[in-house]
């Protein structure tokens, strides 16, 4: 199915993501935190909000993880390294009472 | 998917080819309507990826819902809303139709 290719007014205009781009996972190093996600998705019947401290994790995977990376074809070699995610407060990205929850819980340890 | 939650959905694509595939691509979004409503934090398009020959990569896309959405009497009986994704090969020198993305 290809993209909405109307004759009538109303067009679909795709707007760029608000943090630029992924790099892909090419070695899969957060495929693990990816699973753990799906598979919370998978019991709680696809409810995105209970699979959120999941979600989380997985993000932070990415921020935490440089791997060999550069974009093909402009004369860069592969060996220079790029973040997954680049470093991003986690209340800033949605996750701000999870966050909170996580250091009232602290002090009781 | 709660409106106004930061949600989290996987893609997977696979290069089938004995020959790494450079592409990019694109997004849509059904009902047309709610596309208004569909932020994209991060994701995968509008960028070239490089697929190694029979590389197979997880593709993320971290988005929310606009808390809008809720709010609109237009979108009272919208409880599916489809995000898909068409990739394009990228080649050298070619212009894509990426219609109103400059």
């Amino acid at each position: 199915m290809s993209t909405a290719m109307n004759f009538g007014s109303k067009s679909f205009k795709p707007r760029p993501p608000d943090k630029g781009a992924f790099p892909l996972d090419h070695f899969g190093e957060c495929s693990a935190f990816k699973e753990q996600f799906l598979e919370c998705l998978r019991q709680s019947g696809s409810e995105s909000s209970a699979c959120r401290p999941r979600a989380m994790a997985y993000l932070q995977c990415r921020m935490e993880r440089r791997v060999p990376g550069g974009r093909p074809g402009r004369g860069e070699s592969f060996l220079r390294k790029v973040q997954l995610m680049a470093n991003e407060p986690l209340e800033k990205l949605g996750f701000k009472d999870l966050i909170d929850e996580k250091s009232e819980a602290k002090p009781e340890k | 998917v709660v409106p106004g939650e930061t949600a989290l959905a996987f893609y997977k694509a696979k290069n089938p080819t004995d020959k790494p595939v450079i592409g990019i691509s694109t997004y849509n979004v059904v009902p047309f309507e709610a596309g208004q409503y569909f932020n994209k934090i991060q994701c995968f398009c509008f960028e070239e990826q490089r697929l190694n020959p029979q590389e197979e990569v997880d593709m993320p896309v971290f988005f929310y819902i606009d808390p809008e959405f809720a709010e609109d009497p237009k979108m009272a009986k919208v409880d599916l809303i489809t995000l898909s994704y068409t990739f394009f090969e990228a080649k050298e020198g070619h212009k894509l139709p990426l219609p109103g993305y400059q």
